[in-house]
């Protein structure tokens, strides 16, 4: 059976003890960590550390911040690279598995006006390289990896594709990068995700889970067996954690994911 | 029966399932599943009923679209065609190619889809049963999508297909005119009625079977030309059954036991979408009357395949006598015949060999390695399980079961083995090996369970 995370912002309660406690009832058998900028989630340690000592299972953190290492503007990117390795040390000293970023989020899109970026395909060729290895290998010194999470073309213009990760993971020659794939970006851009999966399988290191639509597992058209029963078929001993938002009374929807996964072939 | 497979412990079924599951999930083109991607790149009609009975476990609705896509490609007078040719694949990349058959022109006033090219003949009819295994895996999901709604109307007008206009004799069964059809292409049983054909001249066409397979285990030339010439005939006729000599034609056990198993399905797919099931029922019953009254053969203690045109029985004993065991309601005289001839001398299942063989161990024409001539088909010892199972040899099914799992792994998902060693032979990662495979494994599952 593949394991299940929640996202802690999708779980009521104030403190992470209250969280793990509803996400355990639910099903749950960890919490993904959220983590802003401003070295905020290393301000966090103290709390972390007592969630950690009472038992609450936290193997990855997830970026939340508006910039990002692939970012057009140099100080953005220096600081997105800091705060990246700053929550890689953070996820490592608490025991976790490690921390999922994009390339960039709602920077740009060939999709919609202008189309064409600022920067030359070599030019964001190098400034990936450049970020993926300096965060790599700072995962590598502490002992986790980093999540190179693909995102839908609207979202992101340079890392749609596990396909592309994989080839931006070979060229950094890292293991301790890894691919964090996402269902429903995969949806959008992938011709068959479960096919996907299985070409990139050696790459994979984490999973997130949302529906077709955004919404939580089982609320959209997704065939969610297919995609489960290929990452069964990788063998991928990681976590399915829920990133999505909710519809319907917000409490029960969280709570059906896991028996939802489960159903599905989790 | 306790039995707990100490010999496949958990992890190596837990193995052989994502073998499966790969072979798969990558021989799915997106709206069907290829039985391989060399050898045979398009989809086949029983290839995808066995295939949707397998991937039901992996994902329903591909299970559904598995076989939505190939009845798209049914022709307006039912029949559902044995090849759906796929546009994105070079012409060249099999033969007879879709320039060969030429469905939407020469196909066209026996109602062969205008959009679409197929083959112009059928493979036998276990669709409805492969239908209502993959609704019920997932009801719900089905339900929604209106899977048996839309899929009865279809199924039901193949069947009429078969009954209406394949009953060459007035016996109630259906013929099958080229030996494809039955699905055992190269059967000893059609070397007698194929020696009437004259063969196609071999410059007239170019096989490509060849290019991907071993020539020692493929049919001969001589034979292809035959098969070239039946199929070019049946062209040339507009595939008009009423029309078409059909020099080659032949009553055949297997492919009418699963018009029968389809049937009985079909009676149940009915209920669900609150249709009648009694005709499908009676059909079913008139169809296993005719079965027994025409050819069971005591002495051989099998089926037999009947020649129409010679209107003799062919003597061969082919594993098609014994595909029976799927029909539920067979007399109990045939039924403990049939289980004994099984683990006879003629097949030897648990003494002489692994699998059941396509052909008779002690037959003139047997060759353990050369296509339906001797090798072992899973998907034949797939509803060979089915029907122990259902005639109450649960310990026999048990172990055939075992068997089949063992040679599947063994021979990385060959489409055929040699049924004494299991040794694989033809394509691997062959896609119904597979499905066969992880519908098998669901079976060990359940049986852990109780």
């Amino acid at each position: 059976m593949l394991k299940t995370a929640c996202q802690e912002q999708l779980l009521p309660g104030d403190t992470l003890q209250e969280k793990w406690e509803f996400a355990q009832n639910a099903g749950f058998d960890a919490i993904e960590l959220r983590a802003k900028g401003d070295h905020h989630f290393r301000g966090r340690l103290p709390e972390l550390r007592a969630a950690l000592k009472d038992g609450v299972v936290m193997p990855t953190v997830c970026v939340d911040m508006l910039h990002f290492f692939g970012a057009f503007d140099a100080d953005l990117r220096r600081d997105a690279v800091e705060q990246m390795k700053s929550q890689l040390s953070v996820i490592a000293e608490i025991g976790g598995r490690g921390a999922q970023t994009p390339a960039s989020y709602g920077m740009f899109s060939r999709r919609l006006p202008p189309f064409e970026p600022p920067r030359g395909e070599e030019e964001e060729r190098a400034v990936l390289l450049e970020g993926l290895t300096e965060l790599g290998e700072h995962a590598r010194k502490e002992g986790v990896h980093l999540y190179l999470e693909p995102l839908n073309r609207y979202e992101d213009h340079m890392v749609n594709r596990l396909e592309q990760a994989v080839d931006l993971i070979r060229a950094v020659g890292l293991d301790s990068v890894r691919i964090g794939i996402d269902s429903y970006h995969m949806n959008i851009e992938e011709a068959d995700p479960a096919a996907a999966i299985l070409e990139a399988a050696p790459y994979i290191g984490h999973a997130q889970v949302s529906d077709s639509n955004r919404f939580q597992p089982g609320a959209g058209h997704l065939d969610w067996p297919a995609w489960l029963a290929a990452l069964h078929t990788i063998g991928y001993d990681g976590y399915l954690a829920a990133e999505c938002r909710l519809t319907g009374d917000p409490v029960g929807a969280v709570r059906s994911i896991p028996g939802f996964l489960r159903r599905s072939g989790a | 029966m306790t039995t707990t497979l100490t010999d496949r412990p958990a992890r190596a079924r837990e193995r052989l399932r994502r073998d499966a599951a790969r072979v798969l999930l990558t021989n799915w083109t997106g709206t069907s599943t290829v039985p391989s991607h060399t050898l045979y790149p398009h989809q086949w009609s029983w290839d995808s009923a066995f295939i949707a009975i397998g991937l039901r476990h992996l994902s329903p609705r591909r299970a559904q679209r598995e076989l939505e896509s190939l009845v798209g490609a049914q022709w307006a007078d039912g029949r559902i065609p044995h090849i759906v040719f796929s546009p994105r694949v070079p012409l060249d990349a099999y033969f007879p190619s879709p320039d060969f058959w030429r469905s939407s022109t020469a196909g066209r006033a026996a109602g062969a889809p205008a959009g679409t090219e197929t083959s112009g003949i059928v493979q036998p009819p276990v669709h409805a049963l492969a239908a209502a295994l993959v609704h019920e895996r997932d009801p719900a999901t089905s339900r929604r999508r209106g899977f048996l709604e839309r899929l009865y109307p279809r199924l039901a007008a193949w069947h009429d297909y078969l009954l209406r206009d394949r009953d060459f004799t007035g016996h109630g069964l259906a013929s099958v005119v080229h030996p494809w059809e039955p699905g055992m292409d190269n059967s000893p049983c059609w070397d007698g009625p194929l020696r009437r054909i004259t063969p196609a001249p071999p410059e007239s066409f170019r096989r490509v079977d060849l290019t991907h397979g071993d020539a020692a285990a493929r049919p001969t030339d001589l034979d292809y030309g035959r098969y070239v010439r039946l199929a070019a005939d049946y062209r040339d006729h507009g595939y008009r059954d009423a029309g078409t000599p059909h020099p080659f034609a032949v009553e055949d056990p297997g492919f009418n036991a699963l018009l029968i198993a389809s049937e009985h399905a079909l009676a149940g797919i009915a209920e669900q979408v609150g249709r009648d099931p009694r005709p499908h029922r009676e059909r079913a019953e008139a169809l296993t009357d005719a079965l027994v009254r025409h050819l069971w053969q005591p002495k051989a203690g099998m089926f037999l395949c009947r020649d129409v045109r010679g209107d003799s029985v062919i003597e061969d004993r082919s594993v098609t006598g014994l595909l029976p065991l799927v029909v539920p309601s067979l007399p109990g005289h045939v039924v403990d015949a049939l289980l004994g001839t099984v683990t006879g001398e003629h097949f030897g299942l648990g003494t002489g060999t692994r699998l059941v063989a396509s052909y008779d161990l002690r037959g003139p024409a047997f060759d353990p390695a050369r296509y339906w001539r001797g090798p072992a088909w899973f998907n034949i010892n797939w509803l060979l399980e089915r029907g122990l199972r259902l005639h109450g040899a649960a310990s026999e099914a048990d172990a055939l079961r075992r068997a089949v799992l063992d040679a599947a792994g063994g021979s990385r998902f060959a489409e055929y083995v040699d049924p004494y060693t299991g040794e694989g032979h033809g394509a691997n990662r062959f896609s119904w090996t597979a499905a066969v495979a992880l519908d098998l494994l669901a079976g060990t599952a359940e049986e852990d369970g109780r």
